[in-house]
């Protein structure tokens, strides 16, 4: 087999190594997509609502080189919602001392 | 008699007549300002620090407030837009050493020693039975943990703990790692340990007064009332990042301890703990690729000189020591020249340079007036 199609054997092996690493990784994998929304929103409400800067500056202070898809603030209710990566996270100011926090489920957008 | 000479024996004579308390000015209820007059070496601190900003490409040093306290007093203060002397600004990694210092006070309270067990305190670390309080203050609990973030992010623990995986449960989290060394003999600066703290804190002095505790324990003593204090979804502070204060605030910290722990006449901080914060652990070795990394103390960065290493920051005296943060945060305290230094700032890449900045505080502000 190796000798007959070497091209696909060093295809099929790489492709084995793929899916082992995937697998060791599936942890860290499984989340990364959540980490874009989770920064945006969380450093963005702190920024925001924690620090008072005007929202403009606060935008450009969470862009990162992974673009969001999807930003809401709801400035009323001091929420703020992000997607990016194909998933939704959103932070919400819960006091004076207590600032922002991720919240378990995203707000619907 | 040279005139310095006789200006100083005539000062040590008032100041000594005038008595200790009397000589000392704090900021009791608010700082007292006076600033200095303009000299090339003020502007000179200025143009490092407040180089033109590149906010497009986010190049370059970006400093958003400068603050230089001496014996008490602000000599030195500016902001950039839209950070203003009122905005409680993120002091990002500021926030362990921050927490050591409410942890100070339970220390000085009887709530824990050095070498309890983390367990004893947080019964979680029941599976790390080995760790103590102390390892985790010195960032050496042994555990597996990868603190790299912008280059590495699939892998990194600090992300997955602060924004995913970890985020409800921060210290929950971190408990869950293995170790891959024996604690207390290896310095691995993590953010997992500080939060490990945060959490530890609870069962100390319980449920109800933590929430408040780092009020009642220390912003309030200091007269602090612009601090936030955020936490994950199991009310643990996160206490690896999340603190925020005014640039004055956070140098109400920096002279507490550069007057060892002391706030007017009341002892806040045990001595012997800010001692323990200032002193180098042991088990540390220099990186010799990176000689301006600050040598890890307990929860604080210090500028000492160790056997085979040159000191991180040549041109700062050795008993200098800060707390820094993310993007350039640091509190700077220089005991010898009663100088403490706060700058927020939003450094987006290496320019920035510890030594650099302190080398023109000194020049401007170094001589004893």
């Amino acid at each position: 087999m190796i000798r007959r199609r070497p091209l696909l054997s060093v295809f099929l092996l790489l492709l084995a190594g793929l899916v082992l690493q995937a697998w060791l990784n599936r942890l860290h994998l499984a989340a990364f997509p959540g980490i874009i929304g989770a920064y945006t929103a969380k450093e963005y409400c702190s920024c925001r609502y924690v620090s008072g800067n005007p929202a403009e500056y606060c935008a450009a202070y969470v862009e990162q080189y992974v673009p969001i898809s999807t930003f809401h603030d709801d400035a009323e209710r001091k929420r703020v919602t992000a997607s990016g990566m194909g998933s939704s996270q959103t932070a919400a100011w819960l006091g004076p001392r207590q600032g922002c926090q991720l919240q378990e489920q995203a707000d619907p957008l | 008699m040279p005139l310095a000479l006789l200006r100083r024996t005539v000062l040590a004579g008032c100041l000594l007549a005038a008595g200790p308390l009397a000589a000392e000015t704090w900021p009791i209820p608010e700082w007292s300002s006076q600033p200095a007059a303009a000299s090339p070496a003020v502007q000179a601190l200025d143009d490092y620090a407040f180089a033109p900003r590149d906010d497009a490409a986010r190049t370059g040093v970006r400093s958003d407030a400068l603050l230089v306290i001496r014996d008490g007093v602000i000599v030195h203060e500016r902001y950039a837009a839209p950070t203003t002397a009122q905005t409680p600004h993120l002091t990002w990694s500021i926030s362990k050493s921050l927490f050591a210092s409410v942890l100070g006070v339970a220390y000085g309270e009887g709530h824990f020693k050095l070498d309890d067990a983390v367990a004893q305190h947080y019964p979680p670390f029941a599976a790390h039975p080995d760790v103590k309080m102390g390892h985790l203050l010195n960032w050496a609990s042994g555990l597996a943990w990868q603190e790299d973030y912008e280059y590495a992010p699939l892998k990194s623990s600090v992300v997955a703990m602060l924004y995913t995986r970890g985020r409800g449960d921060m210290a929950g989290f971190t408990a869950g790692h293995a170790l891959d060394a024996i604690p207390g003999t290896r310095f691995r600066y993590s953010s997992g340990d500080s939060n490990v703290l945060g959490a530890s804190l609870k069962s100390m002095v319980g449920e109800q007064a933590y929430a408040d505790y780092p009020w009642t324990a220390l912003f309030e003593p200091l007269g602090i009332a612009s601090a936030v204090w955020e936490r994950d979804a199991s009310g643990t502070f996160v206490a690896s990042s999340y603190a925020y204060m005014t640039a004055r605030d956070l140098a109400r910290v920096g002279l507490l301890m550069q007057r060892d722990g002391r706030w007017g006449e009341r002892q806040l901080l045990p001595q012997s703990w800010v001692a323990f914060n200032r002193t180098p652990f042991a088990n540390y070795r220099p990186d010799p690729q990176q000689p301006g990394d600050a040598v890890p103390g307990g929860q604080w960065w210090l500028n000492a000189t160790l056997e085979g290493a040159s000191k991180p920051w040549p041109d700062v005296p050795d008993d200098a020591f800060a707390a820094l943060g993310h993007w350039g945060q640091a509190l700077y305290v220089l005991p010898a020249q009663k100088l403490v230094v706060v700058r927020y700032a939003d450094d987006r890449d290496a320019s920035y340079n510890h030594n650099e900045l302190l080398k023109r505080v000194l020049a401007a502000y170094g001589e004893q007036p």
